[in-house]
């Protein structure tokens, strides 16, 4: 394990920061509650690196810039809530279908609409899966603790560059605001996992941008360096150029799909709490929980076990892919199954999906207001 | 490249593959050099053609206003371009009347 | 030896995809001999272009080039320049992209005057979906969405970009190639955000059903509609009202670039010098 520093502080200015030590240059972005403070910290930390934070004119503006950016060859990043997503959608299909890297933290707020501009919530989980129109296979990361505020951050930069495309990380109210003690990798270990998108090095004449494998993303080399193409949110061919062409048509959403799927190993991440011995016997209890819900789930989970309740969580960290696979597993083992989150059904339905199971129990709040281990105890013993 | 080279004693020529009969460079033409002559084979049926090179000035509107790339003009030291004169000022008249084409029958007058 | 056009162009995608006779082409041309005359390396810039017939603009030229989301043009632009602001960045939008979806975006981008030259591209149509109404499109006119006659009124998008604070804003047609050119390098020059309304001709779309079928027609009316600055300060509002003037409308040298002005931020940031107040500034509201 490496060294560990401790740092105290809220989860949206963990998210800035780890922007910063992931490399990131670029801010762009519009207010937004309960995200601002995302901004508010880039707009202090990143000039004094030599980078850019701007304040748009609004939230699809807030974008643009950071996909414009990030076309140029920079790491760039933007922050909002739920509304702003919806405005952002068309254009995060751009830098979808254009390859372009890019994160954008959505921190949770009750919806629809305006919704609770200042409550919690889980209710933007579908529309991560696919906030665009189209083929969108959908990278998105779900923090579920201050600590991952910052490092599911860091991971989306890695990620956005390994597979060229917008990384969405969720967190939420709760964990934006929150004020506590992190435990965080060192900024030099941050530092040395940095993994650039990839570079083509031979002959300007030679380079095809978006000539590849079935299943690798498009090679972007940044612009003003003697690689000159075209960017477009047209089907395209190698150079960039739109296109009707038939098999070039299918083959580039395909490959869309396909660098993605093909490598869910390097993007999958989750974690299994006190799942250890659960090995499906009568009485033990799986609870599916992310982001700040999986708090009070894992309390919950000691408050079972001091009760003679053999309990324990899995959480995806990886929201999008689904971890389909290890769902199936899990779910294969244990009968009794508990989904707990901040929205009606919006994850449920996908691990009814993945587990082939329609029996499984749910606790959902939609008020604004988080679940409390309480709640949480209370619903098990009352359902299993 | 070769579009931009000028043919041996050449005032203006033209580069067919990209012309699009749009009759822009023949309006502009103060000098009748230019006429649209009848084309099965191109999109509107037409395509531009030099009828009197002789009678360049060399002012080079055809090429500031083709709005294709179609249209070059050489430059002063590669010709001896012609001075404005009432034939070319007649011809550019009744090409320009007649649908931007030549009148077949023409007459250059003396 | 002609002008080497083919220097700067995408070759393998000629001819364009315009319709025969229209002013794009002719407004490409101007751009491409105006970053020649000021000897800009293709490598040091960027063209933006969005939505429509203007947008494909981009793909013709042999820079940097990126074809954005409808209206969003500038949007991305001020990302690309404020990334890297010793680059040209030009944004090339139509009537549509930059003054209805994109006014937000225009306004914003001249009030902060990025050092990013916006090409507007006015043809008074939406040209590539066929003939809707534009702002632009004047009264009266035939569209595909008001086919018994426009009532949407149209505003002047140069006045427009003066009131938002663009330190440069001109204007010139198709009809004056060279005069598009001079203004395009003056454009490019200028340090701060520079508007450049280009008039074209789109006489498939606006002038088909308008009376203007040819591209003669269409460029004769252009020309009847707008007159040199030096003339138009000259006449009264009457005579004003159905014209438009060209040349130079308005340059700034005075005011501050934003991204110059940014780079004041990062020496605060860096400790370098005091914190801003409105002391640094002339205008105090």
């Amino acid at each position: 394990m490496s060294e560990l520093r401790e740092v105290i502080s809220t989860g949206n200015e963990l998210s800035a920061i780890a922007a910063v030590d992931a490399g990131c240059t670029f801010f762009g972005g519009y207010p937004l509650t309960p995200s601002s403070e995302i901004m508010h910290v880039c707009s202090d930390l990143l000039p004094k690196v030599g980078g850019a934070s701007i304040q748009m004119e609004d939230e699809i503006a807030g974008i643009c810039c950071v996909i414009g950016a990030s076309m140029s060859g920079v790491r760039a990043l933007t922050a909002t809530s739920g509304p702003g997503v919806s405005l952002k959608a068309e254009n995060l299909g751009l830098a979808q279908m254009a390859e372009v890297p890019m994160v954008l933290v959505n921190v949770m707020r009750g919806g629809p609409s305006t919704g609770l501009p200042t409550r919690v919530s889980q209710g933007d989980i579908k529309q991560a899966s696919n906030p665009s129109h189209g083929d969108y296979r959908s990278i998105t990361l779900c923090a579920g603790n201050l600590a991952e505020c910052y490092t599911e951050v860091v991971r989306a930069f890695n990620l956005a560059d390994r597979f060229m495309q917008p990384v969405i990380v969720l967190t939420d109210e709760t964990l934006g605001h929150m004020h506590g003690k992190a435990m965080l990798p060192t900024q030099e270990e941050v530092a040395a996992g940095i993994v650039l998108r990839k570079k083509f090095e031979g002959a300007p004449e030679d380079y095809r941008p978006y000539e590849c494998e079935a299943t690798e993303p498009a090679v972007l080399n940044p612009m003003f360096e003697g690689y000159r193409y075209h960017f477009t949110g047209l089907h395209h061919d190698a150079m960039g150029f739109p296109t009707e062409e038939i098999e070039t048509c299918r083959k580039l959403i395909q490959r869309l799909e396909d660098k993605v799927m093909a490598h869910q190993d390097e993007i999958e991440l989750n974690e299994e709490f006190m799942m250890d011995d659960l090995n499906g016997e009568e009485g033990e209890v799986l609870i599916v929980a992310y982001g700040s819900v999986s708090l009070a789930a894992k309390e919950a989970i000691r408050h079972l076990r001091a009760d003679g309740i053999k309990a324990g969580l899995f959480r995806p960290i990886t929201i999008w892919p689904s971890p389909a696979k290890r769902i199936k597993e899990v779910t294969s083992v244990t009968k009794n199954v508990l989904c707990v989150e901040l929205n009606i059904r919006q994850y449920t339905e996908e691990i009814e999906r993945a587990s082939g199971r329609l029996d499984l129990e749910g606790l959902y709040k939609v008020n604004g207001r988080a679940i409390s281990p309480y709640e949480i105890v209370e619903k098990v013993k009352e359902v299993f | 490249m070769a579009a931009m080279v000028a043919p041996e004693n050449t005032p203006v020529w033209v580069d067919t593959a990209r012309c699009k009969a749009c009759d822009i460079c023949v309006d502009s033409c103060p000098a009748g050099v230019l006429s649209m002559q009848q084309e099965p084979t191109s999109t509107l049926g037409a395509m531009i053609s030099v009828i009197a090179p002789d009678s360049c000035i060399g002012c080079n509107e055809c090429e500031l206003v083709c709005p294709d790339f179609a249209i070059y003009v050489a430059e002063k030291k590669e010709f001896k371009f012609a001075k404005l004169v009432d034939t070319s000022k007649a011809r550019q008249e009744a090409i320009a009347n007649n649908g931007y084409r030549i009148p077949t029958d023409y007459k250059e007058a003396n | 030896m002609a002008f080497n056009y083919d220097k700067y162009l995408r070759l393998e995608k000629m001819p364009t995809l315009w319709c025969w006779g229209c002013g794009d082409g002719v407004i490409l041309k101007s751009f491409i001999r105006a970053v020649d005359k000021l000897g800009i390396s293709q490598d040091d810039m960027c063209v933006v272009s969005g939505i429509g017939c203007s947008g494909r603009f981009s793909s013709y030229v042999d820079f940097n080039t990126v074809h954005t989301t409808h209206g969003r043009t500038v949007a991305y632009a001020t990302g690309i320049k404020l990334a890297n602001p010793d680059k040209y960045v030009v944004c090339v939008a139509g009537d549509g992209d930059a003054l209805a979806i994109g006014g937000n975006h225009t306004i914003h981008a001249c009030r902060r005057n990025i050092d990013i030259t916006f090409i507007i591209i006015n043809n008074f149509i939406y040209g590539l979906t066929n003939s809707q109404t534009s702002p632009t499109t004047p009264q009266g006119m035939w569209t595909v969405t008001q086919k018994v006659g426009n009532i949407d009124p149209t505003f002047d998008a140069c006045k427009l970009a003066i009131a938002s604070g663009a330190s440069f804003v001109g204007r010139e047609t198709v009809n004056s190639p060279k005069k598009m050119e001079k203004l395009i390098v003056q454009a490019l020059e200028h340090k701060g955000f520079s508007f450049v309304e280009l008039n074209s001709n789109c006489h498939i779309n606006l002038g088909r059903k308008n009376k203007m079928q040819s591209a003669m027609a269409n460029l004769d009316w252009i020309d009847s509609i707008t007159v040199s600055k030096k003339k138009y300060d000259a006449m009264t509002p009457e005579e004003q009202l159905n014209l438009l003037p060209t040349g130079i409308l308005k340059q700034d040298k005075e005011v501050r670039e934003y991204c110059d002005m940014y780079e004041d931020i990062k020496k605060v940031h860096q400790g370098q010098r005091a914190k801003i107040t409105q002391d640094d500034f002339v205008k105090k509201i």
